[in-house]
This record gives structure tokens, C-alpha cells and sequence, in this order.
């Protein structure tokens, strides 16, 4: 139990814990954003209101995890400050300026409109709405961008050289578009599409199996599915592009994420281990099974390689990642999901063009439904397998190649890392169950489908005199289900 | 000094105040009226609380890390180490800023509402306590070595200055989350809040005075600072104003006023920050670290303008947008 004395893997631990809490939320409001954005549009477009009502169950779902996603991401900020204040200071030029980028410019704007967007649908003209919704989506969006530029800088600095420890950059726009920025940004933007799109389609299927709203939720299964169709072929292109980089920029991450200990020299047969068990003590594998060429086929779509593919052996233990197993493991975790995910994309879309999907028909297809159903929590899990991936994999330093985790730690007993991870632990938990819990209270409610629409040419909602508000005296239960 | 190496850290001194003052004064409400609906006597007043604040609370707290993003970016030496210093002050925040934060959407769907109104409540006041103590710290003074990073123990915050800074900060935000209210209610309620504003007032006064007393007698640095010319007339002129502006608000209160109270404690807010920003000015970390030694490097800082400082004015358009749109009195507990 040493390492309960060790500030440096206490705080690493807090900053994993807090992470993959955190990220469990603005993965399903960013992309979610983007479908409240399509479904109102269709709403303003053909007047139906059954996309308006559409937009008012959604957004329910949606605020449940927003609040809880900013909520847990003011600690991820404050944490570079309290844990990691060497890093900080050495990298505050470059790296300060690009969270306060995100808070400014995408945190703000969405926070700004986000009030409008819940509670403004009798208050401002539905295309003043409409504009709110945009720009809740938009900042979300923007948010994964700056956030992505900054671990990107993390894997990839560029821009810049180390002066004494500290960063000096020379030039902002080269070290935001370092060499990982672009393709990350992409994945991390259809991460949290399709991970939105199959939690949508998962719920819409358990009511359709149900037998609730079945034309309501045919409806939503039928827009996640068509974005699906684009979303998931591309993601997994875009995933193969982001591998190949890994191989030219961090070499150590792919040795790990294939538990190569050998170096593959240029020219030779590359066999791709589909399960191993690595032994980090004798640098080799315990046992393995592989294709034999596969790896080549993965990296340059033919057995033989033409550059070396380097192993972990090549380096010296102590820049090696650690954790090899977790890092082979949660890459082909991730790499399972995205293929299931095109897979079932796949298997829906023929359906649907056989017209098996119609409101009549969508009923009888029970194994179908039971498979988004089984979709809808993967995204999850794939995007955190990938992020444990990107930063386990980047260990053990905290700039790659730059700054060793170890030298970046703050100033801080072990004793106080070890209080707030444990409170971290125990809050976290405790707010998961209840996530979980009055999720499925919403679903179990399920859509109001009474709610009034708004009027385009009537009356103005935002020359309502404030006096007209009624005091509402009946039960909150009562008021949430319908205004007079 | 070079007059850009000079000139650029001073701009950024002024925005992070600027962010810092309009955090305190958005949250500053927002947090007061948390604190306060700890003594709503029933769920429906609650509701009307939590009501007033539901489509403003994200976008205020969003100053915080906005503040946060920006001292990161150009004062990075004074973030690290700041943070780093308060380890303890700034989790009780966060722990309170999450219970406050879920506390939003739990209790609207909870059944049994008990536990999410102290999460409320409590959050509340756990998030200004943290933060008390993180000013008074500060304004104490923070141990740093040679090179300017933390070099204290994990107990430094915890002093009886730091301990009258915190119930000091509280009162004023109960205070301010008062006049609020008493813009955003009526009737009973209305008249409560006349009342918590009145005893906050006081008890914020009192605070004040012994805050301004005890500074120049315990610290010897802001002693020989406030004794000199010309700062002593301007330390002179603030508690006399202050007291001006009290004096006002207690009237605007017992006249019953509904917009004048909370333009009043807007103003004290005003008045005690720009007195705090005089006596720290140009530290960063009060008497160890100056914004010259902790800024960033120019470019970094012009880079920052570039990109932030045209978003300011951005920015409070649309906040001032939301607070029209949602403008006039909550009665009922929600918004449709």
C-alpha cells in the first residue's frame, strides 16, 4: 500500500477518477445538442409539433446531465492548480491561455443560452429559441475543441521549446494545430455523436419494445439511426488515421496498445495480437493470439511494413508506459464498440429499406430493439477505453517526451490528496446511483405529449407583463405535467 | 522594465478583477440566496428560490471558471501556486459548488426533497466559506520560496483573519441574495427578505469595520503601504463612502424599495473591491509576488486579448439578454 503515500499517484488517481466522472456528461449533451438542433429544425421547418414535443422530452434527459457536467467540471480545472501546480507554472503560456479559451468563448456561450433554451419556449419567439439551442450546441462543441487542442499540446507540443523547464512558445497557431489536433478533435466530436445518437436509439427501442409511444419513438430511432449512417463508417476512418499517427508520434503508446515488446524491423511480416496477456517483468508476453500479418493490415494495408514498428523493448523501462495490459485492453475494447456500432447501423439500415421499420412493423423487430438497447451504454465505455488509451498510453510523461508526470506534481501531502480522492470517490458514486435513478424516472414518465406549442404569429411572449404570471398553487408534480 | 512587459500584465490585473468582481457579485447573489433558503419555512418558497436562480446560476458560475482559465493563462506562477497553497479552501468550494450544482435537477425530480434542500443550502455555504477563506489567506499573505511557488503547510489558510474575511464574505452574499430577492418576489416573502437584508447589512458592517480596523494594525506591509501618501487619503475616503452607502441602503430598505437595495450592495461590492484591489496592486500573491514576476510572457498575454478581451463585451450581452428575458417576479416554482 505504498502508494497511499505517494502524492504523485494519489493525485494521478484523482485526476483519472474526476475525468472519467466528468466526462460521463458532456459526452451525451454535446452530441445531444446536435440532435436537439435537427429535431427543433424540423420542427420550425414543418410545423409538426411531434418534433416539438420531441425537443421538450430530449432537452429533459439532456439537463439532468448538464447540470451535472459542469458541476464536475470546475474540479478538473481547479485540479491543474492544486495537484499540479509545476506543471502548471511550466506550461501556464501556452496551456492556461487555452483553457481560458474554452471557459470564455465555449463554456459561456453555452451557459448563456442555456437558460433561454430550457426555460425560454414561452418567453422569446421560437426562432430566437431556436437560436439559443444553436448556440447551446455550438459552445458545447467548441468546448470539446479547445479541450482537445490542449491535450493534443499534451501528446504533441509543438509551438514552442522548453526553456529551463518552463514552455516559451514561439508561435500559438503551430503549437494549437500540433500534428495530434485536427484528427482529435474529429474523434472526439463523433465520440460523442454516436454515443448520443445510440443512447437516443437504445431509449426510443426499450419503448418501442414496450409498446409505448411507438410512433413517437419510431420517429427518434429513425433520426438517430439515419445519422448514424454517416457517423459511424466515418469514425472508424477517422479512428485508423489517429492510429497511424500514434505510430509517428508516440511510439511507446502503440508498443503498449499492441503489447509489442520486439521491434518489428522494415520489410518483415507484422502479426497483430488479437488477445495477449503482457508480462511486464519478463518484457514479453505470456501468451498470445495473433493474425499473422494483421498488423501490417491495420498500419499499411499490406502484411509487410515499410517502416519498423518499434517495441517497448527498444526503451528503457522507465520510459515505458505502465499498465501495458489496461492499455491493450481498452483499445480493443474502444475498436469492438465502434465496429458493433457500424455493424448495428448496418443491420438497421437494411431493415428500414425493407420497410421493417415502419410504426406497424418497428414492434416485431425485438431482437433488433434489444440490440440498440445493448448499444446505448457502449459509447460510454468505448469513449472512456480510448481516453484511457490516449492518457495512460502517455505516461509516464505529462508532456510527452517533455515533462515526467512525476515533475509536474504539486506541493501537497500525500494525506490531502488521499482526503479529497476519497471524498471524490464517495460523492461520485453516490451521484452516479442517482443519475441513474431519475434518469429512469424521466423515462418511466416518458414523453408529455399535451404540452402546449408555441404560437409564431400571436403574441410575442416577451411582452407578457410579468404581473400576468399566476401564482401556480397546484402540487409540483401537477405543474410539471402541464401548464394551463 | 520594458513599458509592454509593464503595460500588459497591468491590463490582464484589470480583466482578472473584472472577472473576479463580476463572479462575485453574479455568484455572490446567487450563492447568498442558497444560503438563505436554508431558512424558507416551506417547499413552495424554496421553490421560488431555487425559481429566481434556475436559468442564471450556470452562466454565473461560469465567471469562476472563466477567472480561473484566465489567472491560468496569465499569472501562471500565481495560479500554481495559489492553488497549491489553498488545497483545502478550494475543495471545500468545489464540494459545495457540486452539491449545490445537482441539487437543481434532483430536487425538481425528487419525491423526498429534504436531503437535496441542505445539498442546496449547505453547497451553498460550504462554496462561500471556501472561497472566504481562500481571500483571507490571500490577503494575509501566502509562504512562497525564492522562485515564488508554495512553500507553506497544509493548515496556512486557517487563522482567525482568514476565519473573520470568511463570515465577513458570507454576510455580504446573504446580503446581496437578499436584495435580489426582494427584486424577484413579492408579498410575504418580499417582507422577509426586507428583513434578512436589514440583518445582513448590519452584520456585514460589522465584519467590514473590524476587517478595516484590524488590517493595518496586525500587517506592518499594509500599515506602511496605507500610511503614505497619497493612499492614505483614498484609504481615508473608502470606509467613510462605505458608510455613506450603508447608510443609504438601510434607508432604500426601510422605505421599501424594490431595485434600490440591490443597486446599493452592488455599489458597497464595488467600493470594498476596489479598496482590496488598491491595497494588492501590483501583487498577485499580496506582498511576495507582483503581477511583473508571475505574468506570462508578453506574447502569451497579447495572444490572450486577442482572443478574450473582444469576447467581454460579447459575453455580457448576452448575460444581460438572459436576465431580460427572464426578468420581473417568480411566483411560481417554475418556469414553463
Amino acid at each position: 500500500m505504498d502508494f497511499l503515500s505517494d502524492t504523485v499517484i494519489l493525485s494521478r488517481m484523482q485526476f483519472a477518477l474526476t475525468a472519467i466522472f466528468h466526462m460521463l456528461w458532456p459526452v451525451l449533451t454535446t452530441g445531444m445538442g446536435i440532435f436537439l438542433v435537427i429535431v427543433e429544425g424540423l420542427w420550425l421547418r414543418t410545423r409538426n409539433p411531434a418534433y416539438y414535443h420531441h425537443a421538450r422530452f430530449w432537452s429533459k434527459l439532456y439537463v439532468l446531465n448538464f447540470g451535472i457536467g459542469v458541476a464536475t467540471g470546475i474540479p478538473m480545472e481547479f485540479q491543474f492548480g492544486t495537484n499540479w501546480a509545476a506543471f502548471s507554472e511550466a506550461v501556464g503560456d501556452f496551456f492556461g491561455s487555452i483553457l481560458g479559451f474554452e471557459a470564455s468563448m465555449a463554456f459561456m456561450l453555452e451557459a448563456g443560452f442555456l437558460g433561454i433554451m430550457l426555460f425560454g419556449w414561452q418567453r422569446v419567439h421560437p426562432y430566437i429559441h431556436y437560436f439559443a439551442t444553436i448556440m447551446v450546441a455550438f459552445g458545447a462543441n467548441l468546448s470539446t475543441v479547445w479541450i482537445l487542442i490542449a491535450n493534443s499540446w499534451m501528446q504533441t507540443p509543438a509551438g514552442g521549446e522548453f526553456v529551463n523547464g518552463k514552455f516559451v512558445v514561439q508561435d500559438y497557431f503551430q503549437a494549437m494545430l500540433n500534428p495530434f489536433s485536427g484528427h482529435s478533435i474529429l474523434h472526439m466530436f463523433f465520440a460523442t455523436l454516436e454515443t448520443s445518437l445510440f443512447v437516443i436509439g437504445g431509449i426510443s427501442a426499450w419503448y418501442i419494445l414496450k409498446g409505448r409511444n411507438q410512433e413517437f419513438f419510431s420517429k427518434s430511432l429513425k433520426i438517430a439511426l439515419a445519422a448514424a449512417v454517416v457517423v459511424a463508417p466515418v469514425q472508424i476512418w477517422v479512428g485508423h488515421v489517429s492510429g497511424e499517427q500514434v505510430r509517428r508520434y508516440q511510439p511507446t503508446k502503440l508498443a503498449a496498445m499492441e503489447s509489442q515488446w520486439d521491434t518489428i524491423p522494415a520489410g518483415q511480416a507484422a502479426p497483430w495480437s488479437i488477445v495477449a496477456w503482457p508480462d511486464e517483468q519478463g518484457e514479453k508476453n505470456d501468451w498470445e493470439i495473433a493474425v499473422p500479418g494483421g498488423l501490417g493490415y491495420i498500419l499499411e494495408f499490406k502484411p509487410e511494413l515499410s517502416e519498423p514498428v518499434y517495441g517497448l523493448k527498444a526503451y528503457k523501462p522507465e520510459d515505458r508506459p505502465p499498465l501495458v495490459w489496461l492499455i491493450f485492453y481498452s483499445f480493443r475494447i474502444m475498436v469492438g464498440i465502434g465496429f458493433f456500432f457500424a455493424a448495428l447501423m448496418l443491420v438497421s439500415a437494411v431493415q428500414w429499406l425493407r420497410g421493417k421499420l415502419s410504426v406497424d412493423t418497428i414492434g416485431s423487430q425485438r431482437w433488433l430493439m434489444r440490440a440498440w438497447i445493448l448499444a446505448a451504454p457502449l459509447g460510454y465505455i468505448a469513449v472512456e477505453c480510448g481516453w484511457i488509451v490516449r492518457c495512460v498510453g502517455r505516461q509516464p510523461w505529462i508532456v510527452y517526451g517533455q515533462i515526467r508526470t512525476a515533475e509536474g506534481v504539486s506541493n501537497v501531502p500525500a494525506s490531502n490528496v488521499l482526503t479529497s480522492l476519497t471524498f471524490f470517490a464517495v460523492v461520485y458514486t453516490f451521484l452516479f446511483c442517482c443519475v441513474l435513478y431519475f434518469g429512469a424516472r424521466i423515462l418511466q414518465r416518458g414523453p408529455n405529449l399535451n404540452l402546449p406549442v408555441p404560437d409564431f404569429e400571436g403574441r410575442l411572449p416577451v411582452e407578457v407583463e410579468p404581473a400576468e404570471h399566476l401564482p401556480d398553487s397546484r402540487p409540483a408534480e401537477a405543474q410539471q405535467e402541464a401548464q394551463p | 522594465m520594458d513599458p509592454l512587459a509593464q503595460f500588459l500584465p497591468q491590463v490582464w490585473f484589470f480583466i482578472l478583477a473584472l472577472f473576479l468582481f463580476l463572479y462575485v457579485m453574479l455568484d455572490g447573489f446567487d450563492l447568498g440566496v442558497g444560503i438563505l433558503s436554508l431558512t424558507s419555512s416551506n417547499e413552495e418558497r424554496r421553490g421560488i428560490l431555487m425559481t429566481s436562480l434556475s436559468n442564471v446560476w450556470d452562466a454565473n458560475e461560469t465567471w469562476l471558471v472563466i477567472m480561473g482559465g484566465a489567472l491560468f493563462g496569465a499569472f501562471p506562477l500565481a495560479y500554481g501556486t495559489i492553488l497549491n497553497g489553498l488545497y483545502i479552501p478550494i475543495f471545500l468550494m468545489i464540494f459545495g459548488l457540486i452539491f449545490r450544482a445537482v441539487a437543481f435537477e434532483f430536487r425538481e425530480h425528487a419525491k423526498r426533497k429534504l436531503f437535496w434542500n441542505y445539498a442546496f443550502g449547505l453547497g451553498s455555504f460550504l462554496a462561500a466559506l471556501g472561497q472566504g477563506f481562500a481571500l483571507g489567506s490571500v490577503l494575509q499573505g501566502i509562504t512562497v520560496d525564492a522562485a515564488g511557488r508554495f512553500a507553506g503547510s497544509t493548515w496556512d489558510w486557517l487563522s482567525w483573519q482568514s476565519v473573520l474575511v470568511a463570515l465577513t464574505l458570507i454576510q455580504g452574499y446573504v446580503l446581496i441574495g437578499s436584495t435580489y430577492l426582494i427584486t424577484k418576489t413579492e408579498g410575504e416573502l418580499q417582507d422577509t427578505h426586507y428583513r434578512t437584508a436589514k440583518i445582513a447589512a448590519l452584520t456585514t458592517l460589522v465584519g467590514a469595520v473590524f476587517i478595516t480596523i484590524s488590517t493595518p494594525i496586525f500587517y506592518e506591509s499594509a500599515r506602511t503601504r496605507l500610511f503614505q501618501e497619497p493612499f492614505i487619503y483614498i484609504f481615508a475616503a473608502i470606509p467613510l463612502l462605505g458608510a455613506l452607502l450603508i447608510w443609504l441602503l438601510l434607508r432604500s430598505l426601510s422605505r421599501r424599495q424594490e431595485r434600490a437595495p440591490f443597486i446599493w450592495t452592488i455599489l458597497i461590492f464595488t467600493l470594498t473591491f476596489a479598496g482590496l484591489g488598491l491595497i494588492v496592486f501590483p501583487y498577485i500573491i499580496p506582498m511576495s509576488v507582483t503581477i511583473y514576476q508571475a505574468a506570462a510572457a508578453p506574447s502569451a498575454l497579447v495572444f490572450m486579448i486577442i482572443f478574450m478581451g473582444f469576447l467581454i463585451p460579447i459575453m455580457l450581452a448576452y448575460n444581460i439578454f438572459q436576465y431580460i428575458v427572464f426578468r420581473g417576479k417568480v411566483t411560481g416554482g417554475h418556469y414553463e
